[in-house]
């Protein structure tokens, strides 16, 4: 559907021309994205990795240019979605006569306040981009767990946002300070530290108070992924670089050579039993000695430590021995506390009955691989080994409920690879992490599946419902990806309700519902 | 089998696209700064996602799809791309796809429909036709700038191809390869009237045809000769030769770029550079030569799926992620001439930044290659150093007019002409 001619010119005059488009050659392509494939299948509209097309993309540079955009949709009764770095489906639109804001152009890296370890961002800083820049300081941040390519901001203020080094750096939510938020109807809210009225006060230091604290109406666990307005600037957590902070790598893609910095060691355990596995995780964690903490699958072992589909086949029968392993990562300042730290591994693998095959040279990742953990780049080698991957559950509790959940997913999971759908893991293919040192630990679980296939993304999308059902019949924590109307109508009641709150918010701050619902909620009930 | 590139072979490829946006940086690991992070010189200047590696892999799909024809628009996004190469090494280093391939199919679909190449390349074609430079200089003076001095050995089982760039507009290239090669004392020839045109500029904007014609004429002017080695002061053709050649017909001959010529000959102690030259300089690696000049090997062989998902090519088929450029060689030259100092800029070797002039942008968006090529010599300059030295003629010309936009002091030099400074001064 096309804009008219004058809600057009309006909106160009706010960017000029160079920044809209209507163009099809434009618009077809923003309605593609990774996992469209599956929305559509879920949703009876067939098999296509295209979703809605956009009625226009826009590219704001600004603040202010966002807002009028948005009070320009309001105006001209337009829809919008923003987003940043744009991977995954809820990047796409859900409705016609919707105009995606891409906001690549808000790409900078305000302020870096090392005094009170904040950074200030824009949208489209990516992951790596602010570290690098941290890492010249000596300090390092949380790294968005879906890639260090990926917008820091809307992980902070829109997504989960786990990552490989939420031991030390928690998720997304615990990171975001304050907060520079166009809301749906084009009025500017600042949170945090940032809305304190006094201006000699305001600043960006903290996302609670003093000042206005709405980070769960903002975010909550899942974020409202483009259904709340646009957030236009964040303040970020830092903390200090976890080991020596250099940043040495030479070389040629996909063989890089990485100078291992000083004080940083992986560990790569296994475990004979999950009820072993489970113990050691939180054993470890108390004793808050890693940087990374988590378990994969065997298989996810074997793609997280090959840079090849070849490579991968080679070895995978080393780690197909493997039972239960734990991926744990040392990090220091000087010499004695890596000493201490590889100790008190050392004791608690002995005392948990584990087998460290780091030290008996089973599993030696090379130092490319400690690059990608300090980069977060270690679960992007899914997309290497198989064509396509995507989540499911996706709980955040404690570990007992995380290793119920992983044992109570193999039989259903492995239903499916036996199909031909997924691929196969022995339904061992799970993620569980822990948060801030075993305070909270999160599960989510991986499954490979053929985007080119029908049969297969089908049986992908089966699946997804039978692990949603499950999270609910078995009593784990809300699921992942209950996104949209529909799946909140279906799982609110069944979880006290949330979903009539959820739309309380939402008719709040967007009555007209200009900010694209499809995975958020609607202001009113069966609205589109 | 392997594709022979055609656009319909891709479409299962095309339709794994992650629309990550890796393509659009460097390789992850490799980001040292903010300022110097990306790899696409089309989604820098132009922004929307279509002007992207991945996005001109779903514009692929699109067309595939019937989503979209070979408007105006789409011929546009299809050819304001450098062609560098960048967004393949940087999905490649995750993922199996072939966002330069797709690209490329993209544009000699655009040809066969008739709705590319741009006007600017159309009239570029028919004078590489005519007269076999795409510059419509006339084919008798193509050796012109050959100095009396160089004395050539009609026999010779080495023959320098110069290439229609260095032969007409960046003879300062041509005149420093012969020299060094006549002081190393190598006996080389030239082609005379059968040198043409390597092709290049005909196939980067998707005409097949006319350069199929191209490369079959100079390999076998090679061959009768009985030339066994080729040498080739620019990266285009030195590409071309080693990749694009190879797709068209097999041939005996060695093909060396001037850097891996001058490196042996250097290594062999028959060039000894004595002149100091005390300067910084920074190189720059042109994709041509770095990642686009990894050789393509010829695959046969079946892809079976496996657990699934898992698609595994029996044998195994070498993907192309840009590790086997020629990096070394030009760098190695740089350090045997006394005095100078290395410095590198932070995108280097297989993740360059592209100058900007390749895949028919100089021609068709003049514009769009000097925003490009400022990118570049930004990041010289941030280096320090003062000189800056390349490897191919069309970066020269590229990356000298940013350096004049700019009012730069930074003094641009060919890697032959760094050389021959030091060995006989001034050159």
């Amino acid at each position: 559907m096309t804009l008219e001619p004058e809600a057009y010119a309006a909106l160009e005059q706010v960017v000029g021309p160079e920044n809209i488009s209507a163009k099809e050659a434009v618009t077809q392509v923003y309605g593609y994205n990774w996992g469209v494939e599956l929305l559509n299948l879920q949703q009876g509209k067939g098999f296509s990795p295209f979703a809605t097309t956009p009625a226009a993309v826009v590219l704001p540079g600004s603040t202010a240019e966002v807002q009028q955009v948005v009070r320009l949709c309001n105006r001209y009764e337009i829809n919008f979605k923003a987003f940043s770095t744009g991977f995954g489906p809820w990047n796409t639109v859900s409705r016609p006569r919707t105009i995606l804001l891409d906001l690549r152009r808000m790409n900078h890296i305000v302020e870096i306040d090392e005094k009170n370890l904040h950074v200030v961002i824009e949208p489209y800083v990516t992951g790596s981009q602010m570290q690098a820049e941290l890492l010249r300081r000596g300090l390092n941040c949380h790294m968005p767990g879906a890639g260090p390519q990926v917008s820091a901001l809307a992980s902070s203020t829109s997504m989960a946002g786990p990552g490989f080094t939420s031991p030390v750096t928690g998720y997304a939510a615990r990171n975001v300070l304050g907060v520079e938020w166009v809301l749906p109807t084009g009025d500017i809210l600042r949170l945090g530290s940032l809305g304190l009225q006094d201006p000699d006060h305001a600043d960006w230091y903290t996302g609670d108070g003093p000042g206005p604290s709405l980070r769960g109406i903002m975010r909550g666990f899942m974020g409202a992924m483009g259904g709340l307005g646009v957030f236009t600037r964040v303040a970020v957590k830092l903390y200090p670089f976890p080991c020596t902070p250099k940043w040495e790598v030479e070389g040629n893609s996909p063989d890089f050579a990485f100078r291992v910095p000083d004080f940083i060691r992986y560990h790569v355990l296994d475990y004979k039993t999950y009820e072993a596995m489970d113990a050691a995780m939180r054993k470890i964690e108390e004793e808050e000695i890693c940087f990374m903490c988590f378990h994969t699958s065997p298989y996810g072992l074997g793609a997280i430590f090959n840079h090849s589909v070849w490579g991968f086949v080679k070895q995978i029968l080393k780690y197909l021995f493997l039972k239960h392993p734990v991926v744990t990562m040392l990090t220091a300042h000087s010499q004695r506390e890596i000493d201490y730290k590889e100790k008190a591994l050392a004791a608690l693998v002995n005392e948990t009955g584990g087998r460290d095959l780091t030290t008996h040279k089973q599993v030696v990742p090379r130092g490319v691989s400690y690059a990608e953990a300090l980069r977060c780049l270690l679960g992007f080698h899914g997309f290497l080994i198989g064509t396509s991957f995507q989540s499911t559950h996706g709980g955040l509790e404690t570990m007992t409920m995380c290793s119920n959940m992983i044992q109570a997913n193999i039989p259903l999971k492995k239903a499916y690879i036996k199909q031909k759908a997924l691929g196969p893991d022995k339904g061992q293919g799970a993620w569980c992490t822990s948060y801030e040192h075993g305070h909270f630990f999160h599960a989510e679980f991986p499954a490979m599946y053929d985007q080119t296939s029908e049969t297969s993304c089908q049986g992908m999308v089966d699946y997804m419902d039978k692990c949603d059902e499950m999270d609910l019949r078995e009593h784990f924590a809300s699921p992942f990806f209950v996104v949209g109307d529909k799946m909140h109508e279906k799982y609110g009641p069944e979880c006290t309700n949330y979903h009539v709150w959820l739309r309380k918010i939402k008719e709040a701050l967007d009555p007209q519902n200009r900010s694209d619902p499809g995975f958020y909620i609607s202001s009113k009930v069966n609205q589109e | 089998m392997e594709p022979t590139r055609t656009l319909e072979e891709y479409r299962q490829l095309a339709s794994r696209c992650l629309r990550c946006s890796l393509c659009k940086f460097i390789p992850q690991v490799a980001i040292k700064s903010q300022e110097f992070s990306t790899i696409c010189p089309s989604i820098d200047r132009y922004n929307f996602h279509n002007y992207s590696g991945g996005g001109r892999l779903i514009t692929a799909l699109c067309i595939l799809s019937n989503k979209l024809q070979f408007s105006p628009d789409v011929v546009d996004v299809v050819y304001k791309c450098t062609e560098c190469g960048g967004c393949d090494v940087s999905c490649k280093y995750l993922n199996t796809l072939e966002p330069l391939e797709v690209i490329q199919a993209l544009r000699e679909k655009a040809v066969e429909t008739g709705a590319g190449p741009m006007l600017v390349h159309k009239v570029y074609i028919q004078k590489v036709q005519e007269v076999h430079n795409p510059y419509g200089e006339k084919h008798g003076q193509r050796f012109a700038w050959l100095p009396d001095d160089v004395k050539l050995s009609e026999n010779a089982p080495v023959a320098y191809f110069v290439g229609c760039t260095s032969a007409y507009r960046r003879k300062e290239i041509a005149i420093a390869t012969a020299r060094v090669l006549q002081a190393a004392g190598v006996r080389f020839t030239i082609l005379g009237e059968d040198e043409f045109c390597c092709g290049s500029p005909v196939l980067r904007v998707g005409d097949k045809k006319a350069f199929t014609d191209i490369a079959r004429h100079n390999i076998q002017a090679i061959q009768q000769r009985g030339i066994k080695q080729v040498i080739m002061s620019c990266a285009g053709c030195f590409s071309t030769f080693c990749v694009e050649y190879k797709r068209v017909a097999n041939y005996k001959f060695k093909v060396f770029h001037t850097s891996q010529y001058f490196a042996r000959l250097l290594k062999e102690k028959k060039l000894i550079p004595k002149i100091a030259i005390p300067k910084i300089v920074t190189y720059h690696d042109p994709c041509h030569l770095g990642r686009c000049g990894e050789p393509y090997k010829r695959w046969r062989g079946i892809t079976l799926k496996i657990l699934t998902v898992i698609k595994l090519t029996i044998p195994p088929k070498h993907l192309r992620r840009g590790q086997h450029g020629v990096y070394q060689p030009p760098r190695d030259v740089i350090r045997q001439v006394p005095g100078l100092k290395l410095v590198e800029m932070e995108r280097n070797q297989g993740y360059a930044y592209c100058c900007g002039a390749g895949g028919g942008v100089k021609s068709a968006f003049p514009d769009f290659a000097l925003f490009t090529s400022k990118n570049r010599v930004k990041e010289a300059k941030r280096t320090g150093a003062e000189i800056l030295v390349s490897a191919c003629p069309f970066c020269a010309t590229n990356l000298q007019d940013a350096i004049r936009e700019e009012g730069n002091t930074l003094q641009y030099h060919d890697i032959s002409e760094i050389l021959l400074k030091s060995l006989q001064g001034g050159a």
